[in-house]
């Protein structure tokens, strides 16, 4: 299938520059690639949790998100694929990458692809993805691609760690660009403008 | 257009001297608001109902039933009555029995309420919270309606040839309202039965608002009740005002900053330029209430939360002067400026009365007619 496709890049790094936005920068060039090879065109979307951290907390407290939260989580749950990275903190996710999926709707990317990647110190934690993030995104029903990418701090450094990551950048790309071309644009059913008719909702006892 | 207050009876800590009332104290302090609320010349009060702490209105119709003994002309309302957790029995004829003592001055709002645990507390599951209000509200709809009712439903157990007592105030219902902050099929329901829509439009962005009143104006349309500027709208608003802006910012921000609902979040900057609360001069509330009318249309009624976070009683009664003497008046005034004729006024017992007659006597008129020919 052609035409163009968006797909929104979530990276939850910390620092400037940042690893997990550098993986991030690197999982979306290699899906845009696949991507442009099977025809399709492609717009992508990078967010930055950082940016929105205090706005993330207030979503928590408030039950709202500020309007430019508010954006993103439209961009994010708007886009035909997700690539969503994180550092792993003491074993899991980290707090912040957490708090932005607590506050989505919960069927809010039912279906969507969702290509996932995290950095760490050392591989040793690299289960952590699929013990951890994996169960996260299956919750929420997205499609999640077989590969996760994990990067530990060696992967940048030797020729062929690096060689190695690449490899896997590639295949975990590849893996996206092949859901989000062979499924339908994203579209999310709006309850404002078809609401369940009251017969119907009196019939079924409202449920 | 009417106007009023709402108040949601929270035993909050004043965080200015740490001080909290004792129950006693706050459920007086309601009553006071609410009389002070008539003395200032405002149309409505409203109670919330609650059954945990730090709440303290459990029995709206008993504190309802004091202050209509003692006001003249108030409406009596809530904000909400819980359709889900209450018997539609009891709401039935608690509810008439007021209107009764209240010579009609009583309608009600329907809410779901938004405590998980009250739910088993009254034998129901919150995962049942939308199929008990639409339930539940068809039989109250009947209970007040038909004089005996046979009924099954899911959730209570059956009714055969029961008559709830006392009948409504001259066979006229008290008018309901249906609140919702988020739900379509709420609005959805106010819209079937051409009941009121009242959008609690605090602490939320007014888009929300705007989206469900949109649904239910145009739902309301189409089931027959009138054209979708028609539908009967209901505002919630939250205020803190002093003469000068500058006071009332500094005098409001500790009980922002700890209030329970958005205390230590965001800034109340922040919080006033994404959501309708405003807080400052009279002349900001009114520039601020009169543009919710962009999002909602003409609309019938205005409720204003302003005992909160903690507020003393003095500061709330202080504030209910600043709102009657100086904001609804121009609020009445400039809501009426091009408001089309055909835009009706929120329903009252005198008015849905009226109207019964009318219909009774064209009925009437009808039937002679065609026994005449």
């Amino acid at each position: 299938m052609t035409g163009t496709r968006t797909l929104a890049v979530v990276s939850a790094g910390l620092g400037q520059p940042s690893s997990t936005r550098l993986l991030a920068d690197r999982l979306a060039a290699a899906t845009a690639d696949a991507l442009r090879e099977r025809g399709s065109g492609v717009v992508v979307e990078p967010v930055e949790l950082r940016d929105h951290a205090h706005e993330l907390t207030d979503n928590l407290l408030t039950g709202f998100p500020a309007a430019p939260l508010r954006e993103v989580i439209e961009t994010v749950t708007g886009a035909d694929g997700l690539i969503a990275v994180t550092p792993l903190f003491n074993a899991s996710y980290s707090g912040l990458f957490k708090t932005f999926f607590d506050v989505l709707e919960k069927d809010a990317l039912e279906g969507r692809p969702v290509l996932a990647g995290a950095t760490g110190g050392t591989a040793r934690h690299s289960l952590a993805l699929d013990h951890a993030v994996r169960p996260l995104l299956a919750y929420l029903r997205a499609t999640v691609v077989p590969t996760a990418v994990y990067a530990a701090s060696e992967d940048w450094g030797s020729a062929d760690g690096s060689n190695a990551l690449a490899g896997r950048v590639a295949r975990a790309g590849a893996e996206l660009a092949a859901l989000i071309a062979g499924g339908a644009p994203a579209v999310r059913a709006d309850p404002y403008e078809d609401p369940t008719p009251f017969e119907q909702l009196l019939a079924s006892g409202g449920a | 257009m009417q106007f009023g207050i709402f108040s949601v009876g929270d035993v909050t800590p004043d965080p200015t001297t740490g001080r909290a009332p004792t129950e006693h104290e706050r459920i007086k302090a309601m009553v006071a608001i609410a009389e002070k609320a008539e003395e200032v010349g405002l149309d409505v009060f409203a109670t919330g109902e609650h059954h945990n702490p730090p709440f303290v209105p459990s029995s709206p119709t008993t504190m309802l039933g004091y202050v209509a003994a003692r006001t003249e002309r108030l409406v009596l309302s809530t904000a909400t009555t819980l359709i889900t957790t209450n018997d539609p029995v009891k709401i039935a004829e608690d509810f008439a029995m007021l209107q009764h003592l209240a010579d009609g001055r009583v309608d009600l709002t329907m809410g779901r309420g938004n405590t998980g645990p009250v739910y088993p507390w009254f034998g129901k599951d919150i995962r049942d919270g939308i199929p008990l209000a639409v339930e539940n509200y068809a039989l109250l709809h009947r209970l007040w309606r038909e004089d005996v009712v046979d009924w099954e439903g899911r959730h209570r157990t059956p009714l055969q040839s029961f008559t709830s007592a006392p009948r409504p105030l001259d066979g006229v219902p008290p008018f309901v309202w249906h609140g919702s902050i988020r739900s379509p099929e709420i609005a959805e329901q106010a819209a079937y039965y051409g009941d009121g829509f009242f959008h609690n439009n605090i602490f939320w962005p007014a888009e929300h608002t705007r989206r469900l009143v949109e649904l239910y104006r145009r739902r309301f349309e189409h089931y027959g009740h009138g054209s979708a500027d028609q539908a009967i709208v209901g505002l919630g608003g939250q205020v803190f005002m002093r003469r000068n802006s500058q006071d009332a910012v500094r005098e409001f921000r500790p009980y922002f900053d700890n209030a329970p609902v958005y205390g230590h979040g965001p800034s109340m900057e922040e919080f006033t330029a994404e959501t309708p609360l405003t807080v400052g001069s009279p002349q900001q509330v009114i520039e601020r209430t009169l543009s919710f009318r962009e999002y909602a249309g003409d609309y019938q009624r205005q409720l204003f939360l302003m005992d909160h976070a903690g507020l003393p009683l003095k500061t709330v009664l202080e504030q209910l002067d600043l709102l009657g003497e100086e904001v609804v008046p121009v609020l009445r005034r400039e809501f009426g400026i091009g408001r089309p004729a055909h835009v009706p006024d929120a329903p009252t017992h005198a008015s849905l009365l009226a109207a019964r007659r009318t219909a009774a006597a064209t009925a009437a008129a009808t039937a002679e007619k065609e026994g005449a020919r």
